[in-house]
């Protein structure tokens, strides 16, 4: 349908021959929706036949029209290459008339009946952008100038960082390296609009017969129509900001399997680490949970993807005693919720002299690495458990290898320390990511590399070079051996801890990756762009399968709900927006904080959503109310979903003195872990 | 050119559309050896040198960003060029801002940096800095279940600002607004000190709300209860602000006027302040009022209160300070003065602060004190205060009320001292009165006369005072600086001057019983009030713990150090709390169990904060609890009577006469009379 759609618009000599869209008075406008697709196919194509004087065809085709018309047809729908986009602006206009027609533009919208005016003022910004885009390049810088004043008032407000951008952009030259105009230039900015819209703004264009806009409209949007009411504004607001427009459609229709992997059985016995005191009544406590557990568990999952669609780790002895800690602890979680709410405890960092640059706590809470400005990585204990090396390889060889204690052992007691610093990046440490079995630390900086810690013996293991270009974010998978990387160049990547090359490089953000997450399920993750627009990638196929737009300024920080249906995901914009994965839309907006949200965490049971921030807060929301009041199965339609603006989420807001928030962090308990460096 | 680069970038886009203008590419190409440059080819660098400098910019935020930073550095841009291979300026990593210098001369104007010339051999001489103090970090309690604790990490729980829009939606709370939402911070506060402004008022409140909105948080109705630290903070500081130990009392008004968590006390504060004033008025204890109107000046201080909400209770005690028949025992030998000039002082300085168009203070008040003057049956003593109060008030007040009854002053002065009946303390009185109209109408008439004064003109405007006030005006005249000094004299040293004058005598209200005070009896009063009426030991034996906490306090935690949470004035008074819990019988209102809380973990496991001070119980406390659970009557007794403290609401304040205190406190005579003979 989409395509169709395009293929009326674009005739099959691509950007090359301008096309006509003169009244046609022999054809009336088809009434039925899916009628018309074909008809303005045809359309088009008579058109085209027409204008080139291929009567005899043109009348064959029109004799056979009614029976089959749609293969003749088939757009050529492919990639145009830069250099032609580029000379595409080219187009010899009179340059004083560009605001006469943007003129146009407006007052057509304005005129416009309210029902359509919101969709149709969609284009504005584009047209906007491509005609000042279209003057500098022809030279016409005074022109330029005083388009670009007399218009840029009227964009909407989210639009205004990028034409701050654009109006650095004043000379032909610039365009060459200008990474907005490149993207711009090279990818269509997509429009949502309804079939009756378009209908209204297309009778437009074939009335006024003006060029300028047809070609822009041509080679530089992509109207993806559907069928339905128009959306009203809030709606299109929504969902609008991103660097190119919304979504299409298509990219989000790929079934996502978002449901969680099975936990695999772990048969050690729970009693070996037993508590002093209750010994007599837990097990029995235990046992019966845990069958629970495994009932819940061992119905399949609908939306789960097959247990070995990737290649996971074997599950150590190790990873065993861990899994079944983590239960045990699980079962002690506290419920939270808007009547129980949880207790924060706040980690503040002092003389850092504005050099903390990220903070991460490990999944089970026990250790805390910091990334500071200066390259180093610290590492911290939280619990009274000092940190501890290796001992020499000398000294390993007496020990006893069959000893069941032989990982206590191994440890040197002479060498415990309160904290460690890892030296080896040459430029700020962006982000740090704990293995699940917190033997290895990732760091992730500045310099373009990744690098693997040990942190038994806390030395360097691994430098991972892939990023020419700053690093942004690092993550292990849930289920270790796969770690996945974003940077500046505007990929994310994806690695496995032995091999020194990316197996998976995720391309499609059109500027730099802030953030990236793994699904729960280590299937898929997350990437948060400053393109303002959040991408969910199957690490299986590589494929983008979900693109999320609705943010008006970069992502800076994504977080997947535990049940892995849903991302919170947050950045400069200051909102929180929560999406539903299974139907790639837009179900919660979290407005609250005041500057940048730099962290997100889901309580372990999903309930409840902390958010920490340079507005030195950390604020709690209910987004179990959230996703409560959108019931996911009746979303058919991805463009109506309307947000209510007056519920209000937020549970409660706890200021610090003078510490932004950069890391929150719920543990197994759900005690809720902040951390911030304080700035005096 | 390097330098010049940076530079510019410092002075980055304010407006999108800035340039740097060609002279600027004009300065720099002489600076680097160009001299003839054409003009056209000046302005085509400097739109190109502006378009580069934008888009670095651009990327350098980016790494601001990043670095979760709210300020670019000059590291930023450092690796902003080194993204775009460039090599970066080495050398301008620098902490501090170097202001631009700014030079004009021949047409020209010149920004640029001062470069001074440095010797090596001095910096190879000087001592190495001193190591800057290593990373740390610090855990406190962000929230426990929802609560701010308010412990010095933490932000102080309602900022001025909340206290003030609070106060205002109490009065006005006539319909459910958006405005009635409390603060987040507040929510889940037991009763913040607002709350027991009017009970009926929230109870309403909470009806509307709960009919319209469920989702509305409502300020819950529990009475207002002050937490164990509180309570003991509380004690603490009246006791020693009204107590013998100078060094005690300072600490004390040092922590009022600092200390950043007073409001929740900021109720009691101000009641025991003007309950305190009525009493001593009535047992004419100079010395007790002279400590109490400390506090107020000291509360005053405090920048961090809204004490607009106390002012109804503050001003008629100050009032009652300054133009009361009788201060103090002996009028003839004690220095009563002295306070009515302090009080006279902080009256003027209340009236500055809080004096608006709306609640006319300063006109109320110079009224009241008209009124006094007015009253030609006063004792002198009221009109001393009248004036005093006057004065304070500023030139036109001085002008339109003191100058026309100088004359009658004159009159009475003249009695007091040449009259047939011949009182000391009347005489005493006069000589007061007269100096203090000297001295205030002495500078105000030098001001505002001309300079030929004749004794005549002034006997004829100011009768019999006029002889002397001109001589005074002359010799002012003369020597213009002394009366500055004057003053300063003579208000310091009179404020400690009865500090020896009599014993500790307090009235403490609301405190619950302390273990070490001595005799104590529970008065009711007509009002209903509880009074626990307390003489103190002189020697205290608490004092030493009471300076620390005070002293802890005043220096309001600043995070500098890596050190256990045992700094600032609440953690301080709950290791007191555990302290004192053991024998006294303060404990906490609801030793209820918690189970399932969050908190049991900080015990066992992670290496957290151990206090947890708030009025809920918490693992920390709940040892004491059980330790002192025998004594509950003692708090059945303290809390009811937290309850009977209503505040009233209106924030007019009735201006108590000195008559009117004896009638009420009459009732408590047996007290008065009781304490009558600690007073030397």
């Amino acid at each position: 349908m989409a395509d169709n759609t395009e293929g009326q618009q674009q005739t099959p000599g691509g950007g090359v021959v301008k096309m006509e869209v003169t009244a046609p008075t022999a054809h009336k406008t088809p009434e039925t929706d899916e009628k018309s697709m074909d008809k303005q196919t045809l359309m088009a194509v008579l058109q085209f036949l027409k204008k080139n004087n291929l009567k005899g065809t043109e009348t064959l085709l029109r004799q056979e029209a009614n029976i089959s018309a749609t293969e003749d047809v088939e757009p050529s729908n492919t990639e145009q290459d830069v250099s032609s986009v580029l000379s595409a602006y080219s187009s010899e206009g009179d340059p004083s008339k560009y605001e006469e027609y943007y003129n146009n533009v407006i007052s057509f919208v304005e005129s416009a009946l309210d029902r359509y005016k919101s969709e149709l003022a969609q284009i504005l910004y584009p047209v906007f952008v491509h005609m000042y885009l279209e003057l500098v390049y022809n030279g016409h810088e005074t022109e330029a100038q005083s388009f670009f004043d007399k218009f840029h008032g009227i964009q909407e407000e989210y639009h205004q960082e990028d034409l701050v951008k654009l109006s650095t952009v004043t000379k032909k030259e610039h365009m060459k390296s200008n990474e907005l105009m490149i993207n711009f230039r090279s990818s269509k900015f997509t429009i949502k609009m309804s079939r009756d819209s378009y209908q209204l703004l297309k009778r437009h264009l074939q009335d006024k017969q003006q060029s300028i806009l047809l070609d822009i409209l041509q080679e530089h949007l992509y109207i993806d129509v559907f069928d339905g009411l128009p959306r009203s504004k809030q709606q299109i607001d929504a969902t609008a900001g991103a660097m190119t427009g919304a979504a299409r459609r298509e990219a989000n229709k790929t079934k996502v399997f978002y449901g969680l992997l099975k936990e695999p059985d772990i048969n050690l016995p729970i009693e070996e680490d037993d508590d002093v005191g209750e010994g007599d009544d837990k097990p029995k406590k235990k046992k019966v949970k845990k069958d629970s557990q495994m009932g819940k568990k061992n119905k399949p999952d609908p939306n789960a993807p097959p247990q070995n669609r990737i290649p996971l780790p074997e599950l150590r002895d190790i990873d065993k005693m861990e899994k079944a800690l983590a239960l045990r602890e699980t079962m002690k979680r506290v419920k939270v919720g808007s009547d129980n709410m949880p207790s924060i405890c706040f980690y503040t960092f002092l003389n850092t002299n504005h050099g903390v640059s990220s903070v991460e706590v490990s999944e089970d809470s026990s250790l805390m690495a910091v990334g500071f400005a200066d390259s180093q990585v610290r590492v911290w204990p939280l619990t009274p458990k000092k940190l501890r090396c290796v001992k020499e390889a000398d000294e390993l060889m007496a020990i006893d290898k069959d000893a069941d204690d032989v990982l206590e052992r191994i440890m040197d007691d002479r060498s415990a320390t309160d904290s460690r610093t890892l030296l080896g990046h040459s430029g700020p440490v962006n982000a740090t990511s704990f293995s699940p079995d917190r033997s290895m630390l990732l760091s992730c900086s500045e310099d373009g590399t990744v690098r693997l810690w040990s942190l038994q013996m806390y030395v360097n293991l691994v430098c991972y070079k892939g990023h020419n270009y700053p690093v942004w974010d690092a993550q292990f998978a849930p289920y270790g051996y796969y770690f996945v990387s974003a940077g500046h160049d505007k990929t994310a990547r994806l690695w496995a801890t032995e091999n020194h090359q990316p197996l998976r490089i995720f391309s499609g953000h059109l500027s730099d990756v802030d953030c990236v997450r793994f699904h729960p399920n280590s299937n898929y993750i997350a990437t948060g762009s400053s393109d303002r627009t959040c991408r969910l990638w199957d690490v299986h196929t590589g494929n983008c399968v979900r693109v999320l737009t609705g943010h008006k300024g970069p992502i800076h920080s994504i977080a997947f709900s535990p049940d892995g249906k849903h991302i919170a995901t947050a950045g400069i914009d200051k909102t929180i927006l929560l999406w539903d994965i299974g139907h790639g839309t837009l179900i919660g907006r979290l407005k609250g904080h005041t500057d940048t949200v730099y962290s997100l965490s889901f309580s372990k049971d999903g309930t409840v959503l902390a958010s920490g921030g340079i507005d030195n807060t950390v604020k709690l929301w209910d987004v179990n109310k959230a996703f409560g009041e959108v019931d996911t199965d009746e979303i058919t339609n991805s463009t109506h979903i309307t947000l209510s603006e007056n519920t209000n989420y937020l549970l409660d807001s706890y200021p610090t003195k003078s510490t932004p928030v950069l890391h929150v962090h719920f543990t197994r308990k759900n005690l809720l872990l902040a951390a911030g460096a304080y700035s005096a | 050119m390097a330098k010049d680069k940076d530079k510019k970038k410092e002075g980055k886009e304010k407006k999108v559309k800035s340039c740097l203008p060609s002279e600027s590419m004009k300065v720099i190409a002489e600076s680097v050896g160009i001299d003839r440059m054409s003009d056209e080819g000046l302005t085509t660098i400097a739109e190109d040198v502006t378009y580069r400098l934008k888009e670095m910019t651009q990327e350098a935020v980016k790494f601001m960003t990043h670095g979760k930073r709210k300020r670019l550095s000059t590291a930023d841009f450092d690796h902003a060029l080194k993204l775009r291979n460039i090599e970066p300026l080495y050398g301008f990593q620098t902490s501090e801002h170097i202001p631009f210098r700014f030079a004009s001369g021949g047409g020209r104007e010149l920004h640029f940096y001062e470069e001074k010339e440095l010797d090596l051999n001095d910096i190879i001489n000087t001592a190495l800095p001193k190591m800057p103090v290593d990373v740390s970090v610090k855990a406190h309690w962000l929230s426990i279940e929802g609560v701010q604790p308010s412990i010095p990490e933490n932000p102080p729980p309602v900022d001025r600002d909340q206290q003030k829009t609070e106060s205002a939606s109490s009065q006005t709370l006539s319909k459910p607004s958006s405005k009635d939402v409390l603060p987040p911070a507040l929510v889940g506060l037991p009763g913040p000190s607002g709350g027991t402004d009017n009970n009926t008022k929230s109870k309403s409140k909470t009806n509307v709300l709960a009919e319209t909105t469920s989702q509305v948080k409502v300020k819950s109705l529990v009475t207002h209860e002050l937490s164990v630290e509180q309570q003991l903070y509380y004690k603490e500081i009246t006791e020693a602000c009204v107590g013998a130990c100078e060094s005690r009392r300072s600490e004390a008004l040092q922590s009022l006027s600092s200390d950043p968590g007073l409001y929740q006390m900021m109720p009691r504060f101000s009641t025991f302040i003007a309950e305190g004033v009525k009493v001593n008025v009535v047992q004419n204890n100079l010395a007790l009022l002279i400590y109490l109107m400390r506090m107020v000046k000291a509360l005053m201080d405090n920048t961090t209160i809204y004490l607009e909400k106390y002012l109804h209770e503050l001003i008629p005690a100050v009032t009652t300070c300054i133009i009361s028949k009788q201060l103090c025992l002996r009028p003839d030998v004690d220095n009563h003065w002295a306070l009515r000039d302090f009080a006279a002082r902080l009256m003027a300085s209340m009236c500055k602060k809080f004096s608006t168009t709306i609640n006319n203070m300063q006109g109320r008040m110079s009224k009241l004190f008209d009124k006094s003057l007015q009253n030609e049956k006063a004792p002198l003593a009221c009109h001393y205060g009248a004036v005093a109060g006057l004065s304070e008030l500023g030139p036109e007040v001085m002008k339109s009320l003191v100058l026309p009854r100088i004359k009658f002053l004159g009159d009475r002065i003249k009695m007091a001292t040449e009259g047939p009946v011949l009182s000391n303390v009347d005489k005493i009185a006069a000589e007061h009165l007269k100096s203090l109209i000297l001295k205030h109408c002495g500078t105000y008439l030098k001001l505002t006369r001309k300079p030929p004064d004749e004794i005549e003109a002034y006997k004829q405007e100011f009768g019999y005072l006029g002889a002397l006030l001109c001589a005074n005006v002359m010799k002012l005249r003369t020597q213009p600086t002394t009366t500055a000094t004057n003053v300063a004299q003579m208000q310091r040293p009179t404020l400690t001057l009865s500090q020896t004058a009599s014993q500790p005598t307090t009235v403490v209200k609301l405190v619950s019983t302390s273990s070490s005070s001595s005799t104590q009896k529970v008065l009711t009063s007509s009002s209903g009030g509880k009074y626990v009426v307390m003489t103190l030991p002189s020697s205290g034996t608490p004092t030493q713990t009471a300076t620390a906490t005070v002293t802890a306090s005043s220096q309001p935690s600043t995070p500098v150090q890596k050190s256990p949470i045992t700094s600032g004035a609440t953690s301080m008074l709950m290791s007191l709390a555990q302290a004192a819990s053991a024998q006294s019988p303060v404990t906490t209102s609801s030793p209820a169990a918690i189970g399932g809380s969050t908190l049991p973990e900080a015990n066992t496991e992670l290496k957290m904060p151990k206090l947890a001070p708030i009025s809920k119980p918490s693992p920390a406390t709940s040892q004491q609890t059980t330790a002192t659970s025998a004594n509950t009557t003692t708090v059945q007794q303290s809390t009811a009577a937290t309850r009977t403290t209503t505040q009233p609401t209106s924030p007019v304040f009735k201006t108590t006469t000195p008559q009117t205190v004896t009638v009420t406190v009459k009732k408590d005579n047996p007290t008065a009379a009781k304490q009558e003979p600690s007073s030397p």
